[in-house]
């Protein structure tokens, strides 16, 4: 069911990217997980044209079927807010569920199972069905550096993924001076997709510096 | 944050939920005061290193000025981002060159600080050791022992969580108010004594000792600057902060001028120094006799200094992280590794505790007066510069833009607390060796205030190299995690009410 094309799915990938490809253990603290998997959640909307950023607000777009349930929910939800908020409203609000929402999308996609033999007392942590899908996201951020301006959506997770405290993951997999790669390939993204992985950085660090990291 | 949204909205009524209350932001507050450190660390070693009695006196004095500065301090918060920080407030109000300065400053006061520590944390736990389990190991074989410790749970990225904290937290208050209770029910020769409460005793040995014991009640307020770290997370960006801050205020007010009122009353005003330099700790666990809560204190002290260690340990490193983030300081600071740990911030001030311990276990220096007394004023001293500064920042950021404050919030109390806080500064910086207790012109009693005149020239230069080389950190000086956003898009996203 699995294959290593993934998806097509951003928040998936980052879900994949932030968790080990064996074992399912989460690479980040739970919080800035779940902020960077809402971030992730409202950068596909926004690469599927339905949403945009404009001043740091979050704005309907476009219109047509979402492309699945849960990003028909996030799109229900955004345009049945009666003002548009910050996308670090967004984030806030996204982050307690988005982890356990996109774990579900993968379940569902045959990309986690339940974990076997789990410890007693522990939640039931999901672990890739095979790991080989799971490493996938890294070989295509890898290959999308490689041609800046070429790859938005793997761009864009690659970027999300540093934002939120994944860099030196990305680091061991990707080449010496990556990092300057990505960030002229980031150049190239939107300025509403910039604008969102800022923001998915600020409210990670905000949440560290405040303690509740 | 928008307040525009309909209360009803899904989205307004979660993220209201998620916000902390003030009972949260209290916690979080008095968490890092530590109370015990001070009433039985620092109150009975001001005693005998200054050899003033008008402690008692100082904390209520400068409860009232910091609660002048509070006013205006919590009404800048709702305007700015990164309100947690002092710098924040001083690159603000007297610009990012002054505030690059103030950073490094505040870097090495709460520096001073956490590594203090470890010279109440060794002897204490030796004397635990000795008492209890009769083995006899020196002060800084504890000392490295919390270091390794701490630098671990640093690394593990443990904060010893809200329970335990409140917990810890409560049971201190307890026992003080219960040896401040004891205490002043058998005061010496039988009748009580006001004299250490009032205002005569703040300048008995002339006016100067008035900056010498504001020092130290200082010292003990460290950490009622901390409630705009949550100023985010706050409930209501107007009353959460405000109110827990002041709270705060009163509450340190109350535990240590009663427990350094009791200390002097039981051991007599005229015999309080001595018996302070006799008994150290013991001067507040004698009050209520040598029974289960002398012993029960003892223990509280010796979990409330490590947890005083660890909770400075963390706010150092978030401030250095803080300051990599901006690059103000070097990148690799601002990183994080595996899980969002900052093992590089985390990790720089481990060293300096390493080195610490080591330079005076190898000099032989006695821990408790010179590691813990001297470098906890020292960082109390930078502590006050520091409020100084920014009292004066936000009488300067409201005059530019009144930004719907009253006139007693932007201006008048600022304006009375930065001039009482920098009279306060220029006192101590004057008698520092009445502070440290040693012979005046000792070396002790310049190098230490002059490394925060050192730091800040360099913060100042470093600054000034900012704003004509790299102009892009420069204009995010102060934004603290903002800064990644400001640096993008300057104007199209901005928290405050």
């Amino acid at each position: 069911m699995t294959g290593l094309r993934g998806t097509g799915r951003l928040a998936d990938d980052l879900y994949l990217l932030a968790h080990h490809e064996t074992t399912g253990k989460p690479r980040l603290q739970p919080r800035a997980a779940g902020l960077g998997l809402a971030g992730a959640l409202l950068a596909e909307l926004m690469l599927a044209g339905r949403i945009r950023c404009w001043r740091g607000l979050i704005i309907p777009a476009g219109d047509g079927p979402a492309a699945d349930d849960l990003a028909g929910r996030l799109l229900g939800l955004v345009a049945s807010e009666s003002e548009h908020r910050p996308g670090r409203d967004w984030l806030l609000y996204l982050a307690p569920t988005a982890t356990g929402e996109v774990a579900a999308r993968l379940a569902q996609a045959g990309y986690l199972r339940p974990a076997p033999g789990r410890r007693f007392g522990h939640g039931a942590r999901p672990v890739p069905a095979d790991p080989d899908s799971a490493f996938a996201p890294l070989v295509r951020v890898k290959s999308a550096l490689r041609s800046p301006g070429r790859d938005a959506q793997h761009t864009a997770l690659a970027a999300l993924a540093a934002a939120i405290g994944l860099s030196h993951h990305l680091a061991a997999y990707l080449p010496p001076h990556a990092d300057r790669r990505l960030a002229e390939a980031a150049g190239h993204l939107s300025p509403g997709l910039r604008q969102l992985i800022t923001q998915a950085q600020a409210a990670v660090d905000s949440a560290l510096l405040a303690h509740r990291v | 944050m928008p307040r525009k949204q309909s209360p009803r909205s899904p989205v307004s009524r979660a993220l209201a939920q998620d916000r902390l209350g003030v009972p949260a932001v209290l916690f979080f507050v008095l968490a890092g005061v530590a109370p015990l450190t001070v009433a039985a660390g620092v109150i009975p070693a001001a005693f005998q290193t200054t050899g003033l009695t008008g402690i008692p006196a100082a904390f209520v004095v400068v409860a009232a000025i910091l609660a002048l500065f509070a006013t205006g301090y919590v009404a800048m918060t709702r305007h700015i981002t990164n309100s947690g920080a002092f710098y924040a407030f001083v690159s603000r109000g007297l610009g990012r060159v002054t505030g690059v300065a103030a950073a490094l400053v505040a870097l090495l006061a709460y520096s001073f600080l956490q590594v203090g520590l470890y010279g109440a944390l060794g002897p204490a736990a030796a004397a635990q050791a000795a008492a209890d389990l009769h083995r006899h190991t020196p002060w800084w074989a504890w000392a490295l022992g919390a270091w390794a410790v701490i630098t671990l749970l640093g690394l593990l990225r443990v904060d010893i969580t809200g329970r335990v904290l409140g917990v810890l937290l409560c049971a201190e208050i307890a026992v003080i108010l219960a040896e401040t209770v004891t205490g002043l029910a058998h005061p010496a020769g039988g009748r009580l004594s006001f004299a250490t409460l009032s205002p005569a005793a703040l300048t008995s040995a002339g006016f100067g000792t008035f900056g010498v014991l504001a020092v130290v009640a200082v010292l003990g307020f460290v950490g009622f600057e901390q409630a705009p770290v949550l100023a985010e997370e706050a409930r209501n960006a107007r009353r959460t902060v405000p109110i827990a801050t002041y709270v705060a205020l009163s509450l340190i007010a109350v535990v240590y001028a009663g427990a350094s009122w009791a200390m002097a009353a039981h051991a007599g005003t005229a015999h309080v120094v001595a018996a302070a330099g006799r008994l150290g700790p013991g001067l507040l666990f004698g009050l209520g006799g040598s029974g289960g809560l002398a012993g029960a204190a003892q223990w509280l002290f010796l979990t409330s200094l490590f947890a005083a260690a660890l909770a400075f340990h963390n706010a150092v490193w978030r401030y250095a992280y803080a300051l990599g983030r901006e690059n103000v300081l070097p990148a690799a600071l601002g990183r994080t590794g595996g899980n969002n740990i900052p093992k590089a911030a985390s990790l720089a001030q481990s060293a300096c505790g390493l080195a610490v311990i080591v330079v005076y276990a190898v000099a032989g220096w006695d821990p408790m007066t010179r590691l813990f007394f001297w470098l906890g004023t020292t960082g109390g001293f930078g502590i006050l510069v520091l409020l100084a500064l920014t009292a004066v920042a936000v009488v300067l950021f409201f005059a530019r833009d009144h930004r719907g404050e009253n006139a007693w919030r932007r201006l008048v109390a600022p304006a009375l607390a930065a001039t009482a806080l920098t009279g306060i500064v220029v006192l101590a910086a004057l008698h520092y060796a009445t502070l440290l207790g040693v012979p005046a012109g000792a070396d002790a009693a310049w190098v230490l205030p002059a490394s925060y005149v050192v730091t800040g020239l360099l913060g100042l230069g470093w600054g000034l190299v900012l704003k004509l080389r790299r102009p892009r950190t420069y204009a995010a000086i102060g934004l603290g995690a903002h800064a990644v956003t400001g640096q993008l898009t300057p104007a199209a996203y901005r928290t405050g009410s």
